[in-house]
């Protein structure tokens, strides 16, 4: 008998406390930093999809609220075109490669406004600056920013992760399934949150402990979520 | 302990330490009072703060505590409320207001410390806010001075113009108009002229304001039906400085409004200093009476600045942070990243802060492993096809001509200029560059980068190609 689950999950809060820094310790260090007194002004990281970016830039935001500071993290320009740009604060502005012609904009005039208003940046990308297909203006002032690659987690730091986050979702995960899924499983990040998302879900919902058993059948029925491109 | 010997610690570290480091560190942390002479309780804002200073910093305040005393001393951390640091009060000041038009709607001054002054530190006080106050209005920029700006081939004709205005503004060039591409100094420049028009005349009503900002400018006075304020204003100033007016680009409003402005400033005999990314003909979307205007004074060009140039850059962005950076490093980032100042200052940043995680000196070695990502990033951006093909497409030549024995003027000199960019463009070797251009020389190259250099000194029209060109592979 199958029980139905209600989608409720233990929400993971990014916090640098939870952040597993694997080789990106200075990276993680310069944001703090960055979070709790505005030095440097200015810092982009760079990284591909699951490095972490989101996580850090979530988790500053959270940190500098919590040190007095306002911050924001922007999506989309606002209804006057421009970013928010809290004074004395911090602005956090993710998936700056994609942003359009309006985004580019209001990323400019947040640059040349900023220092004016003691206003300190954290700007997420998946290319390093160079690699930027953004106005010139605005790709060489990202280049400007104190840069960091967020390296890839290697499999001991994806495992520590893992763990890490079955506990926050209330799961004992045995290293043996840990490892047998960074063997057998797509290991990208993303893919791997995934794949205990349904282990946990398939847990509740058939009564049975999320093992090593059950995450193999998952996969072998093709049971897990499609492969994240 | 005393606190005679925290304040013998804290100027020990001042001279020791970056402004930064010291600031951020440091000054954050108070000693509390203690019964023991040979302890000393160092109070720390927060739990990141107290861990930082313990990795770093403790042994040194423990090392400075024995020649002190003479005698080993006990330094513990704790977390406990402390003033914060002098340079964190600087940054979560209040910050000013957007940028308004007008005296009236002009920042208050910033809040200046008050402790328990007598009267007559109170009106000094207060007169230096006064002038602070001003000096916020012209949102100039300290830290650009002609002292720091560094001087070369590239900027030094803009340079000279410069200086020149800030001696006699509004009677020399009016206006001087600064262009080149992005990121080479245009920026630093203006507010060099600026700053050094103030030190001149502190009473000089000065505004340096974006062309971005002076659009939000119009938008406001449009929207709070208050343009009368926003002339009376803008025509008010003695000193305006523009930057990049190709942000007008088709905002016809503002473009009428600062037509106005700059007719009156001009008559009055007021300065107006503009800079732009291209040259005023060039610029696309500008009403023809305006550019017409940007004629009446002079037109200066800043050019990317030669490798000389850039390690001179990076030594004194290097020196303002209280770095040594030797010969070699300087080389290393100026050699590898070529195209504009601000991609050449954030390799600088990366460096340095590389070396103060790290706990290492600045070395070759420390610099190279800064910034391998960042190198490995430019230096696969421009290929030698990609330059050949660029400058083909652009002289309307077939890209074999590249490899081609062909010495005709119509094909010898575009191949020189594409000898010339890859050198400047890529790091790669001249007989590497020989070979990618059809199994040549080393010595044909650098005869190819020698006769370009100079030919554009001479031939307007081949640094323009030149400009555009370089423009064209970077973006």
């Amino acid at each position: 008998m199958r029980q139905l689950t209600l989608n409720l999950r233990p929400e993971r809060t990014p916090r640098f406390d939870n952040f597993v820094v694997g080789a990106n310790r200075e990276a993680l260090d310069s944001v703090r930093l960055l979070a709790c007194y505005g030095q440097p002004q200015a810092i982009y990281l760079w990284g591909e999809a699951g490095s972490g970016r989101s996580h850090l830039l979530q988790a500053a935001v959270a940190d500098a609220r919590a040190n007095g500071r306002a911050a924001e993290l922007a999506k989309q320009p606002g209804s006057d075109g421009d970013y928010p740009l809290p004074p004395g604060g911090l602005l956090c502005l993710d998936a700056a490669d994609s942003l359009d012609a309006a985004g580019q904009a209001a990323l400019f005039r947040s640059f040349i406004r900023a220092p004016g208003q003691a206003c300190s940046l954290l700007i997420g990308g998946d290319a390093p600056p160079a690699s930027l297909r953004l106005r010139e203006d605005v790709r060489t002032r990202i280049g400007q920013c104190l840069v960091f690659e967020l390296k890839p987690l290697d499999d001991g730091h994806k495992g520590e992760m893992l763990a890490l986050y079955g506990l926050s979702r209330g799961l004992m995960l045995e290293p043996d399934l840990i490892s047998w899924l960074l063997r057998h499983g797509r290991r990208d990040l993303p893919s791997l949150l995934a794949a205990i998302d349904t282990l946990d879900e398939a847990s509740l919902a058939r009564h049975r402990p999320p093992t090593l058993p059950l995450l193999r059948e998952l996969m072998q029925g093709n049971l897990l979520p499609p492969e994240a491109s | 302990m005393s606190n005679e010997f925290w304040s013998t610690c804290l100027s020990r570290l001042e001279a020791e330490l970056p402004q930064q480091q010291f600031n951020t560190w440091i000054r954050a942390l108070s000693a509390s009072p203690t019964a023991d002479p040979r302890s000393l309780e160092l109070l720390a804002p927060n739990r990141f703060v107290l861990q930082w200073v313990r990795e770093r910093y403790l042994r040194r305040i423990e090392e400075i505590g024995h020649d002190h005393f003479g005698e080993p001393v006990q330094v513990t951390l704790a977390i406990g409320n402390t003033p914060r640091p002098a340079a964190v009060k600087a940054n979560t000041a209040p910050a000013m207001p957007k940028p308004t038009p007008g005296p009236a709607n002009a920042p208050a001054a910033p809040a200046i410390a008050k402790g328990r002054e007598d009267s007559q530190t109170q009106s000094r006080a207060s007169s230096e806010s006064s002038e602070s106050a001003a000096y916020e209005r012209t949102r100039l920029n300290r830290d650009f001075t002609f002292d720091s700006l560094v001087t070369g081939r590239a900027n030094d004709l803009a340079r000279a113009a410069a200086m020149q205005v800030a001696q006699n503004p509004g009677t020399s060039y009016n206006p001087l108009f600064v262009y080149g591409g992005v990121g080479l100094g245009k920026t630093h420049l203006i507010h060099a002229l600026g700053n050094a028009v103030w030190k001149q005349n502190p009473k000089a009503v000065i505004r340096y304001v974006h062309a971005e900002d002076y659009y939000a400018d119009v938008v406001r006075a449009y929207q709070q039906k208050s343009f009368d304020q926003f002339k009376r204003y803008y025509r008010s100033l003695d000193l305006l400085l523009i930057d990049d007016i190709q942000f007008f680009n088709n905002k016809n409003r503002t473009q009428e409004e600062f037509f106005h402005a700059f007719n009156a400033l001009t008559e009055a005999r007021k300065q107006i200093v503009i800079t732009c990314d291209t040259y005023p003909k060039d610029v696309t979307g500008l009403e023809d009476r305006l550019i017409s205007r940007f004629d009446w004074g002079l037109t200066v060009q800043i050019e990317p600045p030669e490798l000389e140039m850039r390690v001179a850059i990076l030594k004194k962005k290097a020196e303002v942070e209280r770095i040594l950076l030797t010969d070699d490093v300087a080389f290393l980032i100026a050699k590898n990243l070529r195209s504009n100042v601000r991609e050449l200052e954030g390799a600088l940043k990366k460096v340095l802060a590389f070396a103060r995680f790290h706990g290492r000196d600045i070395s070759l070695e420390l610099a190279k492993e800064a910034l391998r990502d960042l190198l490995a990033a430019h230096n696969r951006q421009i290929t030698f096809e990609l330059i050949q093909k660029t400058v083909s497409d652009y002289y309307k030549i077939k890209v074999s001509d590249m490899h081609s024995k062909k010495r005709t003027r119509a094909i010898a000199r575009p191949r020189q200029v594409a000898m010339f960019l890859a050198k400047e463009l890529t790091p790669s070797s001249l007989p590497s560059i020989g070979e990618a251009f059809g199994g040549r020389d080393h010595t044909t190259v650098l005869h190819a980068c020698r006769t370009i250099a100079e030919l554009r000194l001479a031939d307007q029209q081949l640094n323009h190609d030149l400009h555009v060109l370089t423009q064209t592979l970077r973006s």
